[in-house]
Formats: structure tokens, C-alpha cells, sequence
């Protein structure tokens, strides 16, 4: 006999504001089983939660619906409240009267009468609930970080410092992502490799830390504490443990005229490289597909002068395959090319480049050591133009979303530029400028006071060369959008940040969900920015949003706190919402009759064999059964037996069909 | 067919099988199945083109397989279900020997089920032409003819179930429609019993009906239900290219393609 | 008389179009308040079964929604539902099933705006169609009387 405790909460005014909650509770109390009924303001609170586990205690309630939020939000805490006055956890359901009902509906009888038919659904639904104990499944106390950039190398140091063991795979040769690229950081100006290099060296050196360059996520099975990861760790064409890094190979590469990744195609590099003169690992790897060995069958002239003899140009691919308990994503984000403006001549000038490609130029250790140099002859630029959202904020041609750095990165850019060509012009083109973070205003103002930066509020509509000169046609819209039009000798774009390509391809492995953009999608966009929706993956950095480096070193932090959290216990528990093939006392044993055809609906192959035997060992029958290890709880072979064989808990056959029944009768 | 008579009698007198499955003739000139123990018995067995039912729904059947090796007497049908049965468990090699007959009555002695499986692939799965006429014109028809149409041919549907005990692929010991904690398929024989009944037999054949008949000519009211399997055997060419019975392999619903066309879904 | 309100079931995942109406509901868009949301693990769990219960007991209209194409929480379930919804479709559509009353839909966790769309539309084509008469009239089983208010 079911006695089932119903708790309609207000959430303040967030549902009683169109739905009349004092009604679904008094309705509600009318139904058969249905032994207790109430409204409050605030289920969740611990007066509201006391409401709960007193009823329990006084009533004997069987089964409770706290009819709320969503149960994305409050099923933990409400579970939670009913084991603690000894009701199984799994007895309680939230019928979501706010997200899919007040916040969507206009106060009104027939929005009350949805949420009464909600309520009445998962008060039939939950008289079938069966008391379930959670799974208790080993950790696995090794954490995979996918990205070498400043967040990848932030998290994989803090979690190495926990004491766990580290994974770090970086697709590129050398870890440091676009902040090795950066000359100097804002606010503060420090020089970018300066406070970068000790940490990278840190992650190489570090004890609890193994790490894989050149190397890609090949594929991920399994679920949280329990992944199973295949990595491609691609073929350098070297044998590392021989190569000590002193980089003859490199000098002595004849093929050296290969556009540089790393400097953005600014400069050259050989096929035998090292992505910067910092790169850790500081070996080089072959680049296959510029390497005249590799195209034509001659040369090796690396593999001759290598002192050590390290070079190996048969050397394959190799797959490493490691047992993760969980993963931090920090794949970073890409710069996107600007020529999709036409207008701006990006591509068909040399001297209109991208803020990246700036970052090159004022770099240290970049094609032109430091100095503003123009590409197309290497004069330094008298007068330079520096444009805001080139592609960013633009529904029609671009993104539509705001890149974030792109108002600081300019300012710095602008700054440098004072601060290298004295007697400079430097000019900004902005719509509006977001300096949000601490001490960025005021380096934005020095920007514009200290250093005289011109700062222009209006766009700029076209680029052209004229006599040598690139002619920037913008227009102040302070001035009443007076035109304007600067003889400029060189223009930086703020190019747009965006997701890198074949994001996708990577949240698919790994069953992580991704936004239009592409970039990975946070579990909540307030409260759960470093998770994920997929239990055991988190993320940190530019991946999932356009970020500086600040932020992306805090959110680092916040992913290897999560993963720390995850490794301190030994064992995890899992919700036992899984599927189960039936099972009879003998001479049924079984209603399966064993035809198989579920097997291959499993996306986990968590479906086996059971044989049946007497106690002679003789087969009787032999049926389908769940690996309860491997099972994940989706359904479809439920939904596939055709003689309904197997169930799943939280969503038996009698389960949805008593919801489909309750939710039509009385609607 | 004196071959066939002296091929059980030598099967069943060796004691390679048990019991011998063929037709022989019943009341009033009916076909209807032998079941062979003896070398004697063998002298029952006839085969003519009224011998239409499909004799593979008695290898599952406990009382049958209890007697031992069973052997079969099997049109290209018959040949078909058991290869669809080998697939999903039901029997085996150890289990059964195949006499095959061809559509020009030549006797097959098939060594094992993979020859039978080798025989039925060099013939496809289709739909002859006057049933294709028939889903045609239901096609013409707006949804609301075709509505009316059923709810007139179920109508004197009562709820006997001869075809799924005519059906060699309806073996479960506990059929849905003997659920009655929760009642998926109403037990009445009113429209929307019927119309439950028949939707839900028609969705667990897809991807296994060979499209014998069997069900359509138990129906004591010539009731013809079989064209809604006709029309999944055809839109499983349309959509996914056809399938055939197979001993081990994709089943066309347990498995997917990930570009499977389809353009109702927003 | 007042306006025909049509009954609507929506059978949904949990993972993506049970986020993205949680999403709806967040981001406080408005829509028609005729749809019933029924959640399960994963659009490969929906039984047929249950779109023609949801018929018997009165349904007028179906939504079936889930995860878009590869990126099913359960890497596949949305695959085989596709797979499944195919046949059944034309199943049903041969048996004269007005397939015009179930609608289905691809609505991820992100797409809050387009659950609301999806619901909007489905409930403006249903109004139009009517309440489901035909099928009304076979059900025996219930005294309801077949009415339009």
C-alpha cells in the first residue's frame, strides 16, 4: 500500500507567481495512495527539507514527490534528505513545476493544471519505484589533461601536486599553447615565455606527471574512475631517449623555408624543428610532410650529423593505452582568419595582419627580434592602425559573440608599439572597450593618457593600398561620424577567438556536449562552469569560452580541485539506474529467451551470455545478461525486447507506462 | 514424393533423427504437419503445392525438441525462418537436419545450416507483384481512408491469435500481450485492441518476417494483416537496402548507420 | 464554445532536450502551455508502444525529441530510436495513423529557443488539425465524451 508524501514548493515567487501551488498541493492530497500534501516556500532550505524528513518519520511515507525546480538541479539534495530519515533515496521524484511550467507559462488556471497533471504523473511513477542501493565502483587515481597550454599545464600541476598521476597529451611538439606565443602579458606587461618556461620545465620535471607531445586522444571508453584511454602518440621520427637537444639536426636541415606555425607564417622554419627556441620538450621532430626524406627518398643529412644517432625515420605511430579515473579538457581556442573581410584586404596585403601575428613581431625570440617591423619590406611603421572586432560581434559576417581579450590584447598591442617606435602614431578603431579585470581599466587608460593612443570610436569600412601606404577609411562616431581616413603603414586585425577545428570530433569521443560555437559546453553556465555533462570530465580554459590567462589559470585550478575531489575517495558511487535482464525460479529461470538481438544495441557492450546449467553441469538454457560494471543506463535494449525481458530501473516498462496513463487520465 | 520417403525413412531407421517434420494430408484434403518417429510413419509424408505452412514454427517447441535431433522437410519459407531462428538462438546444427526442397521440387541434403543460408541468399527478400499493387492503393488513399480501411478489416478480428501461432518467429514463451501488470496490449477484440494487437506483432517482425503467409492463412477470417509486414519488408529495402536472414550478423533494428536518411525529424 | 486546447505528450531525453526545456525555462521564454513533458534516460528507451498508449488515453499530439546525431549521451541510443522511428512511421502512416500528430525533434541541451519553437509550432499544426476524432471514437474504454471544449 503506497503512502506517498507530495511537496509543492513556491521557490519563493518563482513558481507561485503563475502557478496556484496551495491548489496542486490540495489536489494532489485527493489522490489514492497519496497520505500527505503540502506547499511551502522553499522546499530546499533546511526548514524545507525538515518538512520532508518529518513527514517521513511521522507518516511512514512509502514514496515522496517534491514538486519544484528541475531535477538537473535538486534531485541530489532532496535524495539525500529523504536517506537521512531512512527512506531509500531512490523513492523520491521531483516533478519540475518551475523550469517546464512557471518560468515558461503566464499565471493562469490552465498553467495550474499542467502542473497538477505533472504532479499526478510522478506520483503514479513513483508507487512503481523499486528501493534501489547505489553501485559502489573502484577510482582509478590517474587524471588525463588533453591540452598543453597555460590551463593544461595549471591543472596538470596542481592535480601532480595532490599526489595523483598526471597525463598530459599535447598535440603539438612542444607544450606552451598560443601564451608562448604572446610577447608581453597584460595588465602587468610581463614577458610571456618568462612566466611561462618555469612551468612548463615544472610539468616536464615533475615526478607524478607523464607527458606525451605530438600525441592526440585516439579514442575513450568506460565512464567516470573507470575510463580506458587509447592515445596516438604521432612519430617523431626521433628516438628521444638518444636526442640530447642540441639542435645541429636543425641548423643543418636544408629545407628551410617551410611558413612557421608558430610564428604565425611570419618566418621559416626547417622540416626537422622545434616549434621555439623554448619548447619543451626541447627535441625536435620531423615534419613528414615538407621533409625531403619522406617526399623523395634522399637527404638525411639530419639522421648523418645527429651525434647521437637519434634520428629513426621508420619509426610508427604508437598507441599508449592508460586506465583514467578522470579527464580535463584544456584543448584552448583558435584565432579566426580574417579574410572573410574582404574589406580589410587581410591576405592580399601583407602589412594587414592578425593580433597573433603582432604578438610574433613584438616578440622577443620572434622573426624580427622584437622590433615592428612591416612584412612586406621590414621598415618599421610610422603610423599604425590597430582595429577592434574584426570579426567578432558580428552576426551578419562573423561571430556574433564578444572574443573577450581582444580590447586588452589591442591596448597592449598599442602600447608596445609606443614604447618600441618612439615618435610613433598609433591609432584604435574600437566600438566599445571591455576592460573588466582587475587593473585592466587603468591599463587602458594608460594606454590613452601615458603613452597617447589614439583611440577612435567607429569602424573602419575599407582597407586599400595607395602609393605604398595602406589608406584606412573609418568613421568617429564621437565626432558625429565624421569620416576618417589614416595613412597607415601597417594594421593589425583583433581577430575573432574561436573554437579550434575538429572540436567536435574530440567532445563526440569523449560524449561531452559543445555549443554552436563548438566550444565545449559547461554543465551550468553559473554554478558548474569547469564540469561537464558527462560525469568525470572537466574543463579549463579557452576551450569553453574565449578567456585570459587569469581566468584560465583559475579555472585550471578549479578543474584539478574537482579531479581531487573525485581521486579522495576510494570508491565512487553510481546510480544504480541500470538495466537488468529478468530472472524467474526455475523451470522459467528466465522470460528471456535468449535470442541475443540486444546485444548489439548496447553502446558499451554491456550485454553478455548467462548460461543456465543443472547442477550436472548440463546446459538448460542460456540467456542475455547486464554487466552492472559496464551498463550506463540508456534504455534501448528496453526498449528492443520484444517480450520485455529487460528492464531498467528508474524507467521500468511499469514505470512510464503508469506516467503515460496518469498524465492522460484527468488532463 | 517416394525420394523424400526413403530419405526420413533412412534418417529416422539410422537414428540420425529423432523425429521428422514434413506435411502429410489431414481432414477434408488439408495439409497440415507429420511428425515422423518411425521409418513407418514416413509413408504420411506428401508435398504439393497446398503445403503452405511454415513447418519451422515446430522447432521451437518444447514438446518437439524433447524427442531429440529433429529433421525438416523445407521449402525456400521454411529455409528461411530457420536460418532467421539460428540467428536468434533457437536452433542449431546439434539441433536439426535440413531436407530442402526447391520451388521445382528437387530434394536439397543439406550439410549443415551454413549451406541453407548460402542456398536462400542467391534469392532476395521481395514482395510479389499483387501485393505491391494492393499497398499501392492503400497509399492512394488519404490517411483517413486508410484509417477507415483497418477499422473495417480488424473488425472481425476476435482475438484467436492463430497467427501468431502459425508464425515461426513468434516464440516467446511470454508474449506482450500476455502482460496484464501493466496491460500493454488491451485484451479486448474492439478496435483498439485490434488495432494494438496487430501494430505491435507487425513492429517485433521488422527485420525478421520472410514473408511466408503463414499468419494471414491461419486467420480463420482471411484477415489481411500480412500486408503491414509486406510494407516493412519493402521499406526496409527502401531505407536501409533489405535484409535477408543471416546465422550471425547485423539484425536490421539492433543496429544503425550513422547517416540513416530521414527528414521528418527537425 | 472555447478554443480546441490539444492534449500533447512529449516523450523527451534526459541529457539534451530535457536540458534544453530546462534551458527554455531559465532563459524564461514563453510558450504554449499544452505540452506534458515525460522524461527518460535516452530517446533509444522510448517504447512505440507508449506513442500509441499516449493515443488511447486522448492524446491529440505527440513530440518525440532527443539529442542530434552523434551526440547522443549514450553515444548511440538516438541512432536505433532513429532507426526504430522510421519503420514505426510508416507503419503507422499505412495503418492511417494521422502521422501528422506526432512530431519529432532533435533539441540539444543548448537549444532552449527551439524547444520553444518546436512546442509552438506543434501546438499551432495541432489546433489546426483538430482533436483526434477518429482515433477517439474506437476508444471503449473510457466514458469521456468526444467533444471539442
Amino acid at each position: 500500500m503506497s503512502k506517498i508524501g507530495v511537496f509543492v514548493c513556491h521557490c519563493g515567487e518563482n513558481i507561485s507567481a503563475t502557478v496556484d501551488c496551495e491548489k496542486v498541493a490540495q489536489v494532489a492530497g485527493g489522490y489514492d495512495g497519496v497520505v500527505h500534501s503540502i506547499d511551502y516556500k522553499y522546499m530546499c532550505s533546511d526548514p524545507g527539507q525538515s518538512l520532508i524528513k518529518a513527514a517521513i518519520a511521522e507518516k511512514g511515507l512509502t514514496g515522496v514527490v517534491v514538486a519544484s525546480c528541475s531535477p538537473r538541479m535538486h534531485e541530489p539534495t532532496f535524495r539525500k534528505a529523504c536517506a537521512e530519515a531512512g527512506l531509500n533515496p531512490f523513492m523520491c521524484e521531483m516533478a519540475n513545476l518551475r523550469e517546464h511550467c512557471s518560468w515558461v507559462h503566464e499565471k493562469g488556471e490552465a498553467t495550474t493544471e499542467k502542473a497538477i497533471d505533472l504532479v499526478r504523473t510522478l506520483v503514479e511513477k513513483v508507487k512503481k519505484n523499486n528501493s534501489l542501493d547505489s553501485i559502489k565502483v573502484p577510482v582509478t587515481k590517474t587524471a588525463l589533461v588533453i591540452g598543453g597550454g597555460i590551463a593544461g599545464i595549471q591543472a596538470s600541476l596542481d592535480i601532480a601536486n595532490t599526489g595523483h598521476k598526471v597525463i598530459l597529451v599535447e598535440k603539438e611538439a612542444s607544450i606552451g599553447g598560443h601564451m608562448s606565443q604572446l610577447s608581453e602579458t597584460f595588465p602587468t606587461l610581463d614577458c610571456s615565455q618568462c612566466i611561462l618556461t618555469p612551468r612548463m620545465v615544472e610539468v616536464a620535471q615533475h615526478p607524478n606527471i607523464t607527458l606525451y607531445t605530438y600525441a592526440e586522444l585516439e579514442s575513450l571508453e568506460g565512464f567516470i574512475g573507470n575510463f580506458k584511454a587509447r592515445i596516438r602518440r604521432k612519430s617523431k621520427s626521433l628516438d628521444e631517449k638518444l636526442c640530447t637537444g642540441c639542435g645541429t639536426c636543425i641548423t643543418k636541415c636544408p629545407v628551410k623555408k617551410i611558413p612557421s606555425e608558430f610564428n604565425e607564417k611570419l618566418g621559416n622554419r626547417t622540416a626537422i624543428y622545434v616549434p621555439f627556441p623554448q619548447a619543451v620538450p626541447n627535441k625536435p621532430v620531423i615534419d613528414r610532410e615538407h621533409c625531403t626524406y619522406y617526399i623523395k627518398g634522399k637527404c638525411k643529412v639530419c639522421e648523418i650529423v645527429c651525434p647521437t644517432k637519434a634520428i629513426r625515420f621508420d619509426q610508427e605511430d604508437q598507441i599508449v593505452e592508460h586506465e583514467i579515473g578522470a579527464i580535463v579538457l584544456a584543448t584552448g581556442f583558435s584565432v579566426k582568419q580574417p579574410d572573410f573581410f574582404p574589406e580589410y584586404g587581410y591576405g592580399k596585403y601583407p602589412d594587414v595582419i592578425t593580433g597573433l601575428q603582432y604578438e610574433r613581431l613584438a616578440s622577443a625570440s620572434g622573426p624580427t627580434l622584437g622590433e615592428i617591423k612591416r612584412p612586406s619590406d621590414g621598415k618599421i611603421p610610422e603610423k599604425i592602425v590597430f582595429i577592434a572586432c574584426a570579426g567578432s560581434r558580428d552576426p551578419a559576417k562573423g561571430i556574433p559573440y564578444c572574443s573577450k581579450i581582444c580590447c586588452m590584447y589591442t591596448a597592449k598591442h598599442a602600447m608596445l608599439y609606443q614604447h618600441k617606435v618612439h615618435g610613433g602614431k598609433s591609432y584604435v578603431f574600437y566600438m566599445d572597450i571591455r576592460a573588466g579585470g582587475k587593473d585592466y581599466e587603468e591599463f587602458v587608460r594608460r594606454a590613452i593618457e601615458e603613452d597617447g593612443v589614439n583611440y577612435i570610436r567607429g569602424r573602419v569600412s575599407k582597407i586599400y593600398e595607395k602609393n605604398g601606404k595602406l589608406i584606412v577609411k573609418g568613421a568617429d562616431t564621437l565626432l558625429g561620424a565624421m569620416p576618417v581616413e589614416i595613412e597607415a603603414d601597417m594594421v593589425v586585425l583583433a581577430s575573432a577567438g574561436v573554437a579550434n577545428e575538429g572540436s567536435e570530433t574530440l567532445a563526440q569521443k569523449l560524449h561531452v556536449s559543445y555549443d554552436a560555437y563548438h566550444f565545449f559546453a559547461e554543465a551550468h553556465p553559473k554554478l558548474k562552469p569547469v564540469e561537464t555533462n558527462t560525469a568525470g570530465i572537466f574543463l579549463a580554459g579557452a576551450c569553453q569560452a574565449p578567456k585570459d590567462i587569469p581566468e584560465s589559470v583559475a579555472m585550471a585550478s578549479g578543474a584539478a580541485v574537482k579531479v581531487a575531489a573525485l581521486f579522495s575517495q576510494d570508491e565512487l558511487t553510481r546510480e544504480p539506474l541500470i538495466a537488468a535482464v529478468n530472472r524467474q525460479p526455475a523451470p522459467v529461470y528466465s522470460i528471456c529467451v535468449g535470442c541475443g538481438l540486444c546485444i548489439s544495441t548496447c553502446p558499451y557492450q554491456a550485454i553478455g551470455w548467462e548460461e543456465i546449467k543443472t547442477r550436472n553441469g548440463e546446459l538448460i538454457k542460456k540467456i542475455a545478461k547486464v554487466n552492472p560494471g559496464l551498463c550506463q543506463g540508456c534504455g534501448t535494449c528496453v526498449a528492443f525486447c520484444r517480450t520485455k525481458a529487460i528492464d531498467i530501473q528508474g524507467y521500468t516498462h511499469d514505470q512510464v507506462y503508469s506516467e503515460v496513463m496518469a498524465l492522460l487520465n484527468e488532463y | 514424393m517416394d525420394e523424400l520417403k526413403n530419405k526420413v525413412r533412412e534418417l529416422l531407421g539410422s537414428g540420425t533423427v529423432k523425429v521428422f517434420i514434413g506435411y502429410t494430408t489431414g481432414t477434408a484434403g488439408t495439409k497440415r504437419a507429420l511428425f515422423a518417429e518411425k521409418p513407418e510413419d514416413a509413408e504420411g509424408l506428401v508435398f504439393d503445392s497446398s503445403c503452405i505452412q511454415n513447418l519451422a514454427v515446430y522447432v521451437t517447441k518444447q514438446e518437439v525438441k524433447e524427442k531429440g535431433m529433429m529433421g525438416i522437410s523445407a521449402t525456400l519459407p521454411v529455409m528461411r525462418s530457420l536460418v532467421q531462428l539460428a540467428r536468434e538462438n533457437q536452433v542449431s546444427d546439434s539441433g536439426i537436419k535440413v531436407i530442402g526442397i526447391t520451388p521445382e521440387s528437387r530434394l536439397i541434403d543439406f550439410g549443415n545450416l551454413s549451406e541453407v543460408e548460402k542456398y536462400i541468399h542467391q534469392f532476395q527478400l521481395e514482395i510479389d507483384q499483387k501485393n505491391r499493387d494492393m499497398l499501392e492503393k492503400l497509399d492512394k488513399m488519404t490517411v483517413s481512408e486508410r484509417w477507415q480501411f483497418w477499422l473495417k478489416e480488424l473488425e472481425p478480428c476476435f482475438k484467436c491469435y492463430a497467427c501468431r501461432a502459425a508464425c515461426p518467429m513468434c516464440y516467446c514463451h511470454r508474449c506482450t500481450v500476455e502482460y496484464n501488470q501493466p496491460q500493454w496490449i488491451p485484451v479486448p477484440s474492439h478496435a483498439s485492441g485490434n488495432l494494438q494487437w496487430h501494430i505491435m506483432r507487425a513492429v517485433h517482425l521488422v527485420g525478421r518476417c520472410i514473408d511466408c503467409d503463414a499468419c494471414a492463412n491461419a486467420c480463420p477470417l482471411a484477415i489481411p494483416f500480412n500486408l503491414l509486414n509486406k510494407r516493412m519488408i519493402e521499406d526496409a529495402r527502401k531505407h536501409f537496402g533489405g535484409y535477408q536472414p543471416v546465422l550471425s550478423g547485423d539484425h536490421l533494428m539492433s543496429t544503425f548507420k550513422p547517416d540513416d536518411k530521414e527528414n521528418f525529424i527537425r | 464554445m472555447a478554443e480546441f486546447e490539444p492534449k500533447i505528450v512529449a516523450f523527451v531525453c534526459n541529457w539534451c532536450t530535457y536540458a534544453g526545456a530546462d534551458l527554455t525555462g531559465t532563459s524564461r521564454i514563453k510558450y504554449a502551455s499544452n505540452v506534458r513533458i515525460i522524461r527518460f534516460p535516452c530517446t533509444g528507451r522510448i517504447d512505440y508502444m507508449l506513442l500509441i498508449k499516449a493515443f488511447d488515453e486522448g492524446a491529440d499530439g505527440i513530440i518525440v525529441s532527443g539529442c542530434h546525431p552523434n551526440d547522443c549521451h549514450y553515444t548511440s541510443g538516438n541512432f536505433h530510436a532513429r532507426r526504430r522511428w522510421i519503420m514505426f512511421r510508416d507503419l503507422c502512416n499505412l495503418m492511417g495513423i494521422d502521422m501528422q500528430r506526432i512530431k519529432f525533434s532533435w533539441v540539444s541541451a543548448a537549444e532552449g529557443a527551439k524547444w520553444a519553437e518546436v512546442v509552438n509550432s506543434t501546438v499551432t499544426d495541432i489546433r489546426a488539425l483538430g482533436p483526434y476524432e477518429e482515433y477517439r471514437r474506437i476508444l471503449n474504454h473510457h466514458s469521456k465524451e468526444v467533444t471539442n471544449g
